[in-house]
């Protein structure tokens, strides 16, 4: 094995292998040179300013060049500053990049990738700190991959850089400024989309979260088991594609579900895997599904009230107790 | 300046073949056989002729849902529109696409839907070519309408920045889908905003062919020496209305009276004859020529195969 590095690292080294790989490879963004939050950060020193390239504050537009690029044989990998400016894309994103291949016959494909930092917790209020993934799973075309670990921020983010369809990338920003480190392999590595991680084994409950709830998820299982309740904790690691197979292997073992994400709760990934449970699976199920997510409320501004609005690891345990 | 015989003969030709065409579809239209609501171009093929006519197979360009000028200018065939226009599985866009028309082999990447948001793909794709180093310009073509779209403005200002091989050309209509355009312009030019990004911008005639094809001629010179984007907008008029569906009681009589003067074959026919590039009798054998040409490609289009259910979910991640 290799050696141990951050969720940060992670990023940034397998945007350089991915540049050193494949000339066609190339990133922009908004002070990507610079890197806000340091995920570009020094790629401008061995790539050059050409192919780690500044753009103006405008990100329907620097979608759009993306596309272009990528119609003319380029890998643009995209940096959206935070996730909530996704949502000033949705005609680039929904309408275009996601549609293209298939309203051009497969002339055309996407290669694109889109990364956004998502999450609340830094007191940014409405506009920075969303979680807005499951908004995008209504998109056909559109690949939502959602790392949790360094270990997978690397190597899915290889895989999405190496893939012609497009895929929006979910960095939660307390991951990308979380000290933690974790070993990953010396040698080039690929983490592939739609394969689930399942990060405890339990055989009382399944607990599906999704990015950073994975480690909130963790934690609460810690808490589960001192009460005598083993709870297994799935990551899918991609939201689309989504591992049903993984997921429900489990269900069919534990017989409860409870979903956790920090988008909101209305139409959700949960609400998705909720409806699959319901429609597919209802005869293992020992007791009704509990979706543990955002509230349908902005996001708030200040500690006291944010805190009151993210999911965390008691609303896990309460959610759980409900149906155990 | 005059252009070439071959090449004014060559204009006219593809001038006529896309009135044809447009025609044909018109027709198709209200015999209930094509669903594809016809947006005719009809009066406007001197500026789509003249915008594509200088361009290279290698370059590329960005069209718009009116008419099929710029993509006959560009090299898409009459059966490769029809096939698509018909919804034929066999269709370049395998029938998906219908007026959104794509062609990879010539260049064409599509047309964006909600008007406007390919303005930055054409930067896109000029910033590709440059990185790349190809000599290779992109046309983005579009009408006065768009140019109000939000990504106008930061597709001009990233084009300017980068210097990226890129053409702005706004063919101005003065309609914008029912509206005339007094309606949504301060101004009654569009280009002049390209001074506020440093770009060189002109502003034609788009009736007259020779004058819209040499327009292009220097702004594809300036963008293929690597000074950066250029504008141009091309002066014409809407003589059909928005769509089928749309009686056009907007538009003054007098001014399609006018405007019907100047209608871009009618100058160019002019000027064939005039300098004997044609005599009239040859001119009639090639409209007669070309009215065949439709026609065959419209038969064989219509004899290609229907997609099925099995089409309907392939070419997307899903």
């Amino acid at each position: 094995m290799g050696q141990k590095i951050s969720f940060l690292k992670a990023l940034n080294e397998a945007m350089a292998e991915e540049m050193r790989r494949d000339p066609s490879v190339f990133v922009l963004g908004q002070d990507v040179r610079i890197g806000v939050f340091g995920q570009t950060r020094g790629l401008v020193s061995e790539f050059g300013e050409e192919r780690i390239l500044n753009t103006p504050i405008a990100e329907n537009a620097m979608v759009g060049a993306a596309i272009g690029a990528a119609m003319n044989g380029m890998r643009p990998v995209l940096e959206l500053m935070f996730g909530d400016f996704l949502l000033m894309t949705m005609d680039q994103v929904c309408n275009n990049l996601a549609q293209w291949r298939y309203i051009t016959g497969a002339q055309y494909e996407m290669p694109v990738v889109i990364r956004a930092a998502m999450g609340g917790g830094s007191r940014s209020a409405y506009g920075h700190s969303q979680c807005v993934e499951s908004q995008l799973i209504q998109t056909p075309g559109l690949i939502v991959a959602i790392p949790s670990t360094p270990h997978d921020a690397k190597g899915l983010l290889k895989t999405a850089i190496r893939s012609n369809d497009p895929v929006v990338f979910v960095e939660h920003k307390r991951l990308i400024l979380s000290p933690l480190k974790q070993e990953v392999p010396d040698e080039d590595f690929t983490v592939p989309f739609g394969k689930a991680a399942v990060r405890r084994e339990g055989s009382d409950v399944t607990i599906v979260a999704v990015g950073f709830m994975v480690t909130k998820a963790l934690y609460a299982a810690e808490k589960l088991a001192r009460e005598g309740i083993e709870a297994e904790v799935i990551d899918p690691r991609t939201i689309v594609p989504l591992d049903t197979d993984t997921i429900f292997d489990s269900v069919e073992k534990t017989g409860r579900l409870v979903t956790v994400e920090e988008s909101r709760i209305r139409g959700g990934v949960g609400a998705e895997i909720s409806a699959l449970a319901c429609s597919d699976y209802f005869s293992c199920l020992k007791a009704p599904v509990r979706r543990v997510a955002a509230p349908m409320v902005p996001v708030p501004g200040g500690p006291i009230l944010e805190d009151l609005y993210l999911p965390n690891e008691d609303s896990i345990v309460r959610a759980v107790r409900q149906i155990v | 300046m005059a252009l070439e015989d071959d090449t004014l003969r060559e204009m006219y030709r593809r001038m006529i073949l896309v009135r044809f065409m447009e025609e044909a579809h018109q027709k198709l239209a209200r015999e209930g056989r094509i669903h594809v609501n016809p947006h005719l171009g009809t009066g406007q093929e001197a500026v789509a002729i003249g915008v594509t006519g200088p361009l290279r197979k290698s370059d590329i360009l960005f069209g718009t849902h009116r008419g099929v000028g710029e993509y006959i200018g560009k090299g898409m065939t009459p059966k490769d529109i029809w096939t698509e226009y018909l919804e034929k599985r066999t269709g370049l866009c395998k029938g998906k696409a219908t007026q959104h028309l794509a062609d990879r082999g010539n260049n064409i990447p599509g047309l964006a839907a909600c008007l406007g948001s390919d303005f930055s793909m054409a930067v896109g794709t000029a910033l590709a070519s440059k990185m790349r180093k190809l000599d290779q310009v992109t046309m983005f073509y579009v009408g006065e309408g768009s140019c109000n779209e939000g990504d106008a403005n930061p597709s001009m200002c990233m084009a300017a920045l980068w210097k990226l091989p890129v053409i702005f050309a706004i063919c101005n209509n003065q309609y914008c889908e029912m509206s005339h355009m007094r309606e949504h312009f301060p101004t009654e030019d569009v280009a002049p905003r390209a001074a506020g990004y440093d770009i060189p911008f002109e502003i034609v005639d788009g009736q007259d062919i020779e004058t819209t094809y040499e327009a292009t001629q220097r702004a594809i010179a300036h963008a293929r020496t690597a000074k950066g984007p250029y504008v141009v907008e091309y002066k014409t008029f809407r003589m059909a209305p928005h769509y089928a569906a749309d009686s056009a009681k907007y538009v003054p009589k007098e001014d399609l009276a006018a405007w019907a003067k100047r209608d871009p074959i009618d100058l160019a026919r002019t000027k064939i004859l005039e300098r004997r590039i044609l005599t009239e009798t040859q001119d009639e054998e090639l409209r007669d020529q070309l009215r065949d040409e439709v026609a065959a490609a419209l038969e064989a289009a219509f004899a290609e195969p229907d997609p099925g259910i099995g089409d309907l979910f392939e070419d997307v991640y899903a």
